[in-house]
């Protein structure tokens, strides 16, 4: 083994423009014979008419909107038209340069068994720490709530008897209003990448986006807070969807043995300090999160594998479910503990549907198709979740964009949220006797009869786990239809409201909430209808058909999603309805509109690639996808030279194809800016390295302690004389790019990138000449609009 | 039930004769009376059923298909006996329960017939041994697979427990707990006021009732947090509650209406002046337009095209 990895280091750096040229034909298979493409030019050429009409119509859009000239360049913010500049990629493919072959070729076998067991490791400390963040989460949240609803509901007590409601309703709305302020301003104004759910930053970050701060300890803690401020302050929201995120964020630092953010190196795992294994790991978090959150271990591996399946393996699924059951097994524990009965594992998860138990389980064949049907209500239900959602937030974007603001705007929803349970509440006819198992915590009586609850106050005035756990298990007759349906619709619009603010907080509870309010309806509706038997008599069984079909009309997951509602629910047999709802709601949702993390994606202009290239675009080559001119660094470049183009703020290229000039000018490596800033810092130039014979050289190492937040150029001083040094890259380049030829369609070009998490493709000649560099923002600006392929503008906020 | 017992007495009473009958050389005629005395002093309730099982009896006795069991397997006199009490005092608490069903007394007048039935319970299941080194456990309580003693029982100590009667009920079945009776004479002057003004307007009579009724209702809150409620107060509050909510309408009525749509009208209103003004007021968050670099092939390589062509 040693001997191969020998050999190959010596001749590569024997012979660097040789290897190189290799690379190459490793993809000349794709170049197609000369005569399919006359007609695939045929082709561009009607296709090409029709591209062009797709541009301009695009323009027209933007102009119908925006009402501002698009000449002038500025571009009113943000439709998803717009891709932000600022945003980079991941470096999930490994740099094979020399240093790292020689960190490779020193490593004993016992160095790779321990490196392997280090995996292990981690992933357990992330199933268990994010288990610990749920638990914390889970108990902080309840005894709040607690506290608030109790103090609530004695006044309320208080007041019915004297008069004053309205007291009680300010009271109440005060309350919500000072909780979600704390939460909205620890999130507006010291980490906004802490609103919302998360999952579609997580899910960016697997497809290999680099959105700025996302996995930060500060991002942890702000959003553990704004989770527990947002839930506490009765905001139609849930704590499911940050879990996933705070997951990502735990499994990224642990992974990494050290916070930046505390100045700490623990001085371990040193070895996982890239993009590639940090991935890993944090793709082990998400499913460690979706695991603490539902109890639901398997459908966190298999979010994990929906999102960002394109770099999976038998034994990363089988770390990550490790690290997901032991998760789950830290949450029962402690949870356990924290109800006085240790040792008793029946708590998973944050939100327990509870059991589904007896008669209530059973459906028959017949009962199908009206699953179906309620897939259908839901995945229109959702689709106009989303379009609200959508054009709430492009306002919200547009105007409602200064923190000061944004606090404001929670605080408001926090108020009028309190509002209008409130008054639901008070108008509500709808009594219910006390039952002997009574589930409610806080049961308001309010003007019913003595003995007898708001029925409407169970759904409003509790936690919403609460009242989705009420809404599944309470008995039949225990909700009025008339409280269901207005719940469903204040509800309704309230979690749509809510959504897009400047909190931490989850769109999985609201959704289930809204899906098992109306599908407790559509049971209590049936069995109205049909009286007769009494197979039709148990609502809990809709509601639970309900909150699928509603969960999966918004968010549109279809294989994690049916996992986690089956055991959630742990109950197999609810399999087969769950996934065709799921199904039913994702085809109906898909024709109006996309999921609402999708949405979220593109309205945060983020360059996500999806699994397949858009369709029919196989006529567009790799010569017009690319971006060129490139710029180019010679093998030995002028140190000034590498400076300035690093210092240019208008290109903020990140990496740079290097060319060896034999004969002609001939790719031979490619080299991050990380690494010339690195390089820069410890000032690796060839003349000094002549004179100064006993200095150490540069390790992968040094490259480790940088990541992954190499400083700017700004801040490396490189003196005049300096300038004048050369540097020689062959060490640290990496010698083997993957290159393509010009005439590479874009779905094996999109093919590459998405399987190989590429960075940079290099587009080459047959001489193996540079012409030009494809990124991530070159693929992901071409989308499949209503006017066939339409080709999206690049912009800098 | 009785009928049951009875059945099963005469089934022994069968057995018995049976065994005589054969002429078991070590069977006695004395031991024999001596089984037959229990069957004989057999609860005054099976009097009427024996009729009915008679014929039954002799057409087993006529077709004499059981034989009988060696002696080791009977069951001794003291069992019997013992099976004899336990039925006694069955029959006396089923007896006292049922009219105390609706409403529901079932702690308040039973609970001495049910602690006498616990008392015999224990001795039949207990291990100790009585005259003669007998214990009836194993062969009263668990040699069948019905195991009626043992179900019989069960299900009555299921009501019991159902019923929460152990709240309200003082160790050792001895009386109510003083917190029961103060509850019961609380609920009394309840009752009475309420007698007292029921004719006529009840807006008098929740005027008047509303603070020993609110002292009930307090009381039975304290009670409910205590966990000293069963069934009978349970019962006992909720018709109180039933009459003063249903029949005498004395529930709070939903009177500020008008302040608490006020208050939030003027809530809902703050949103839409908070979006309006910041759609007025704030700027619109610009973004530049960057024209990336391209290689503009696309239109010159459609010239060659058009050349080779």
């Amino acid at each position: 083994m040693a001997n191969i990895t020998k050999k190959v280091s010596w001749s590569s750096r024997a012979d660097e423009s040789a290897a190189a040229g290799e690379a190459t034909p490793l993809l000349n298979g794709s170049e197609q014979p000369q005569h399919s493409r006359q007609v695939r030019l045929a082709w561009k050429l009607t296709w090409g008419a029709n591209l062009e009409i797709g541009r301009l119509s695009t323009v027209d859009l933007e102009e119908e909107i925006t009402s501002e000239e698009v000449k002038s360049e500025l571009q009113t913010s943000p439709t998803h038209t717009l891709f932000c500049l600022l945003l980079l990629s991941l470096d999930y493919d490994n740099i094979e340069n020399q240093l790292f072959l020689e960190e490779e070729r020193r490593m004993s076998y016992m160095g790779f068994r321990c490196l392997e067991i280090s995996r292990w490791v981690v992933c357990g400390l992330i199933g268990f720490l994010t288990g610990l963040i749920a638990c914390f989460i889970d108990i902080v949240v309840e005894q709040l709530a607690g506290i608030k609803y109790q103090v609530v509901k004695e006044n309320i007590e208080k007041f019915t008897e004297a008069g004053g409601l309205s007291i009680s309703l300010i009271l109440w709305a005060v309350l919500n209003f000072t909780f979600v302020m704390v939460g909205a301003i620890i999130v507006a104004f010291f980490e906004p990448i802490a609103a919302g759910s998360g999952i579609p930053q997580i899910k960016c970050y697997l497809n290999g986006v680099k959105i700025p701060r996302v996995v930060r300890l500060k991002t942890l803690v702000i959003k553990v807070c704004g989770v527990i401020c947002s839930v506490v302050g009765g905001l139609a929201v849930g704590k499911e969807g940050p879990m996933i995120h705070s997951g990502a964020v735990v499994a990224a630092g642990v992974s990494q043995g050290r916070s930046t953010s505390l100045k700490r190196d623990f001085k371990i795992f040193e070895y996982f300090r890239r993009d590639t294994e940090k991935r890993d790991f944090v793709s082990a978090g998400a499913a460690a999160g979706v695991s603490a959150a539902f109890g639901a271990p398997v459908g966190g591996v298999l979010f994990s594998l929906e999102e960002g399946a394109s770099f999976w393996n038998q034994m990363l699924t089988w770390r990550i479910f490790f690290a997901s059951m032991i998760s789950t097994f830290t949450l029962n524990f402690f949870l356990s503990i924290y109800h006085a009965n240790p040792g008793d594992l029946s708590n998973p998860g944050l939100i327990n549907f509870g059991r589904f138990e007896g008669d209530s389980v059973t459906y028959n064949l017949y009962e199908i198709p009206l699953f179906i049907a309620m897939g259908a209500i839901g995945g229109l239900l959702g689709a106009l979740f989303n379009v609200l959602n959508y054009w709430l937030t492009i306002f919200r974007i547009r105007y409602v964009h200064r923190p000061c603001l944004q606090v404001m705007e929670a605080m408001l929803v926090a108020a009028v949220t309190a509002t209008v349970s409130f008054t639901m509440i008070y108008f509500s006819n709808d009594c219910q006797p006390l039952g002997p198992e009574s589930t409610e915590e806080y049961p308001l009586q309010l003007f019913c009869a003595d003995g007898e609850y708001n029925s409407m106050a169970t759904a409003f005035f509790n936690t919403p786990e609460r009242s989705v756990r009420s809404l599944f298990h309470n008995q039949p007759g225990t909700y009025n239809p008339l409280t269901l349906g207005l719940f469903t619709l204040t509800y309704f619009f309230l979690a749509c409201w809510t959504y897009g603010l400047a909190v931490s907080a989850g769109v999985f509870i609201p959704s289930l909430l809204i899906g098992a309010a109306w599908g407790r309806l559509c049971g209590i509706l049936l069995a109205s209808i049909t009286s007769t038997s009494s197979i039709w008599a148990d609502p809990g069984k809709y509601a639970l058909i309900g909150a699928a079909a509603q969960l999966g009309g918004i968010v549109r997951m279809t294989l994690s999603l049916t996992v986690i509602m089956v055991e959630a629910t742990g109950n197999v047999t609810y399999g087969l309805p769950i996934m065709l709802v799921l199904m039913t709601a994702k085809i109906v949702g898909d024709y109006f509109e996309e999921g609402l993390y999708d949405i979220h994606i593109k309205l945060q202009s983020v360059p996500f690639l999806h699994w397949e290239a858009p369709a029919t675009s196989h006529w567009l080559t790799a010569r017009e996808v690319m971006s060129s001119p490139v710029t180019c660094l010679n093998r030995i470049e002028k140190v000034g030279t590498i400076v300035d183009i690093l210092s240019n703020t208008s290109t903020n290229h990140n990496g740079f194809p290097v060319v060896v000039q034999v004969p002609g000018t001939k790719l031979c490596g490619l080299i991050l800016r990380s690494q010339l800033i690195v390089l820069l810092k410890h000032k690796v130039f060839v003349e000094l390295a002549r004179s100064r014979l006993t200095r150490r050289k540069l390790q992968l190492k040094d490259f480790r302690d940088a990541y992954p937040r190499f400083p700017p150029i700004q801040s490396i001083h490189v003196s005049q004389d300096e300038r004048e040094c050369m540097m020689d890259l062959t060490e640290f380049m990496n010698p083997t790019p993957y290159t393509v030829p010009q005439e590479t369609s874009l779905p094996r070009v999109f093919k590459l990138f998405r399987a190989l998490g590429l960075r940079h493709l290099v587009v080459v000649d047959d001489e193996n000449r540079v012409v030009g560099l494809v990124t991530r923002k070159d693929l992901a600006r071409y989308h499949l609009g209503k006017h066939g392929l339409e080709e999206l503008q690049l912009a800098q906020t | 039930m009785s009928l049951y017992k009875n059945c099963l007495f005469l089934l022994f009473l069968l057995i018995d004769i049976n065994a005589f009958v054969s002429g078991d050389v070590n069977f006695t005629a004395s031991e024999a009376t001596n089984q037959l005395k229990p069957t004989l002093s057999s609860s005054a309730a099976g009097v009427v059923n024996s009729a009915v099982f008679k014929p039954f009896v002799d057409s087993v006795f006529s077709l004499s298909l059981l034989s009988s069991f060696p002696e080791d397997l009977e069951i001794s006199d003291y069992c019997v006996e013992l099976l004899n009490v336990f039925g006694q005092r069955y029959v006396d608490y089923v007896k006292c329960l049922v009219p105390a069903a609706r409403p529901v007394r079932v702690c308040q007048n039973c609970f001495s017939t049910y602690g006498k039935l616990v008392d015999t319970y224990q001795n039949i299941s207990s291990d100790q041994m009585g005259p003669g080194n007998v214990s009836c456990r194993d062969s009263l309580l668990r040699s069948d697979r019905l195991m009626l003693v043992y179900q019989l029982y069960s299900n009555l100590e299921d009501l019991w427990l159902k019923s929460d009667c152990d709240h309200c009920v003082t160790e050792k079945f001895q009386s109510l707990t003083n917190a029961t009776l103060y509850f019961m004479t609380t609920l009394n002057q309840t009752i009475t006021c309420f007698d007292k003004y029921k004719e006529g307007n009840h807006t008098e009579l929740c005027k008047n009732c509303k603070n020993t009724y609110r002292g009930l209702n307090e009381l039975y809150g304290k009670m409910e947090k205590n966990h000293t409620l069963c069934i009978d107060i349970e019962d006992a509050m909720n018709m109180t509650r039933k009459l003063w909510s249903k029949n005498f309408n004395c529930s709070f009525p939903r009177e500020e209406t008008v302040a608490v749509i006020a208050v939030s009208s003027f809530m809902l209103f703050l949103p839409i002046i908070f979006y309006l003004s910041s759609f007025l007021h704030s700027e619109q968050k610009k973004r530049k337009l960057i024209h990336p670099k391209r290689a503009k092939s696309y239109n010159s390589l459609m010239n060659i095209q058009d050349k080779l062509s």
